[in-house]
């Protein structure tokens, strides 16, 4: 009975009332069909706004950690500078499971020491509306526990035959469905549709890992040695593709872009990626991790094990877009697993 | 490291700053010359809670449009006005910080990460052991060890590649004077050169080190760690014995760009000073 408490039921003509209604207030976020694949996308047109059931390509971390940002403003004349913090009020709609862990990992990570602004004001004014999905042959949340989600959503969808049962997260996200939307209580029978959905999805994964996620780090930990690396590593191309679509790597590069007028500028950050060749390159030219064997197995353990040491969790969701977006086939669950075996072997 | 706040007591963040990004402006009061390669600056910040650091912290030094680079501190801690950094000119921010001069303006940040305790090396013997421009860092700790009371016998070890490379030699020999066990060598022979040369490894084995009694402090180029570590080792200094700070590229001071990692530790958070025994099991260490 608790269960069916949580849910509201929301008709699919509801659901285009609150998606136009906060297109009014709001920069909408979503996803769209682009290629016949989903992407991320600004919203203009409801129309546009395809609710899809695997992860697009790239995650929806740009909305929050844009690709190029500007931290601040500065006048070579003089040597001076301000800050620079650029937010507005915005909704993501369509975001998995696993991306809303991965949202809430950015969140821990960019509260950690001194608060980035850049990045905290941005997620303070943004709508986080999350939907159900379904696994494809590179999915592993339920390996990792991010298959449900109970927290870091503003509303969630679960679109069952006659509309949308919706978890309200947030008081925000509740006001926000009252404000352009009715929804009545879920009846027991929508929610067991729902549920059985759930089991359906549960045991539809193609891709496991073939340990508790808790032993993860420990594994991990025993893994510097492992042959897996120089094996994985000799094919690696060091593209950053796998850094650049994971919803959870924030690594950044700071630098100064002077105006055509050689006066004024801007200090941004750009994305950049640990497989990267240059990432651990310092100015009196040594390199702290030259082989991309070395940057491929931080990159992983920084998922498994570096990470989840300071912030309580590990930083793999599941999402398996490094592993679908890898351009010779570096699979991070398959990783994951021979080093898996190994530990078992040893 | 359990939770997700950082060890860090200041976090290079000026009082009511709106971004930690923000440096804070500051003056140049003097800078002087000292090598074919490095500058000397004396630097007077907007906000005196930049004052506040300890040595073995590092600051954020740039100028707008150069972008900005780590810079460790080298002047002694507890100066009431200014601090001292000492750069050396490796690419085009720091050819530009070469070009600034008196009275001309600084962007800075910090100090940031963890510097060496002092109140852990008092009583004990102290064995510092410098490669190169390693001496810089390692400066600020002998000014403050010098300027306080209660340590035990201070020795230097200076390594360079030429004598022309070796920094402050006025102030090694006022080190001298002031009781510091001061040996200097270079890699190679050179004209002029009278002392001994190789690595700065060569110069352990006949030190006299008080077993239980001495802290040694190891900072130099990557390559030497490992060999002074050996050393040291035969001498039996162990890991809680040693204390290292490790370079590393670093973007944002604030533990989140990720470029000073190694394994799990963030250097401009848990370093750049460490205890060798923290860093076991942190095979990218050295």
């Amino acid at each position: 009975m608790d269960k069916q408490k949580q849910y509201r039921f929301l008709a699919r003509p509801a659901f285009k009332a609150l998606v136009k209604g906060l297109m009014k207030g709001h920069k909408v976020y979503g996803t769209v069909k682009k290629d016949g694949l989903p992407a991320w996308s600004e919203i203009s047109e409801f129309e546009d706004l395809i609710l899809f059931q695997t992860p697009a390509h790239l995650s929806a971390k740009e909305f929050l950690f844009p690709p190029r940002e500007t931290l601040l403003k500065f006048d070579i004349t003089n040597n001076t500078c301000e800050a620079v913090v650029v937010a507005e009020d915005q909704a993501i709609i369509g975001l998995h499971s696993c991306d809303i862990h991965g949202l809430s990992l950015m969140d821990r990570v960019f509260s950690y020491g001194a608060p980035d602004p850049n990045y905290l004001e941005k997620r303070k004014r943004t709508v986080i509306i999350g939907t159900d999905c379904f696994p494809d042959a590179y999915c592993f949340c339920a390996s990792v526990g991010t298959m449900d989600v109970e927290e870091g959503f503003d509303l969630f969808l679960h679109e069952v035959k006659s509309g949308f049962l919706v978890r309200v997260g947030t008081e925000r996200g509740g006001k926000l469905l009252r404000k352009f939307t009715n929804t009545r209580a879920a009846s027991a029978k929508e929610v067991k549709e729902l549920q059985e959905q759930r089991s359906k999805k549960e045991s539809s994964f193609v891709t496991t890992l073939d340990a508790p996620a808790e032993d993860l780090p420990g594994i991990y930990a025993k893994s510097n040695d492992s042959p897996v690396w120089d094996k994985t590593g000799s094919i690696c191309y060091g593209c950053g593709s796998c850094n650049t679509v994971c919803p959870t790597c924030y690594c950044f590069d700071i630098k100064d872009e002077v105006k055509a007028d050689l006066t004024t500028g801007e200090r941004v950050r750009v994305w950049d990626g640990c497989t990267l060749e240059d990432f651990a390159l310092v100015a009196g030219g040594h390199n702290f991790r030259k082989g991309r064997s070395e940057r491929l197995k931080h990159r992983f353990n920084r998922k498994f094990r570096y990470l989840s040491d300071r912030f309580s969790a590990l930083f793999c969701v599941g999402c398996g877009r490094c592993s679908r977006t890898c351009l010779v086939k570096i699979n991070i669950a398959g990783v994951t697993n021979e080093l898996i075996r190994e530990s078992r072997e040893k | 490291m359990s939770s997700y706040e950082s060890p860090v007591k200041n976090n290079g963040c000026a009082c009511g700053a709106p971004s930690p990004y923000l440096p804070v402006r500051a003056t140049i009061e003097r800078t002087t010359r000292i090598s074919e390669t490095e500058r000397f600056f004396v630097i007077k910040p907007s906000d005196p809670l930049l004052l506040d650091y300890a040595p073995g912290q590092f600051f954020m030094a740039g100028i707008a449009g150069f972008g900005e680079a780590p810079i460790s501190v080298t002047s002694a801690p507890g100066r009431k006005e200014t601090f001292e950094l000492c750069i050396r000119s490796a690419g085009s921010l720091t050819n530009a910080l070469h070009r600034l001069g008196k009275g001309d303006a600084i962007l800075v940040r910090g100090p940031f990460g963890r510097g060496f305790d002092l109140d852990e090396m008092k009583g004990k013997d102290l064995l510092f052991v410098a490669g190169g421009i390693g001496i810089v860092p390692m400066r600020s700790l002998i000014k403050a060890v010098l300027g306080g009371k209660g340590y035990g016998r201070l020795t230097l070890v200076y390594g360079c590649k030429t004598p022309e490379e070796m920094l402050f030699k006025d102030e090694l020999e006022e080190w001298k004077d002031s009781g510091v066990d001061v040996r200097l060598i270079i890699d190679t022979a050179y004209p002029g050169w009278k002392g001994p040369v190789g690595v700065v490894t060569t110069l352990i084995p006949d030190l006299e080190i008080r077993e239980g009694n001495t802290l040694a402090v190891v900072i130099g180029p990557p390559v030497m760690y490992k060999f002074v570590i050996m050393s040291l080792d035969k001498k039996l200094l162990g890991p809680e014995d040693i204390f290292v700070s490790l370079e590393r590229r670093m973007k944002c001071g604030l533990g989140k760009c990720g470029h000073c990692q190694i394994n799990s530790a963030y250097v401009c958070q848990e370093g750049p000073v460490f205890k060798l025994s923290e860093l076991k099991g942190m095979h990218e260490a050295f």
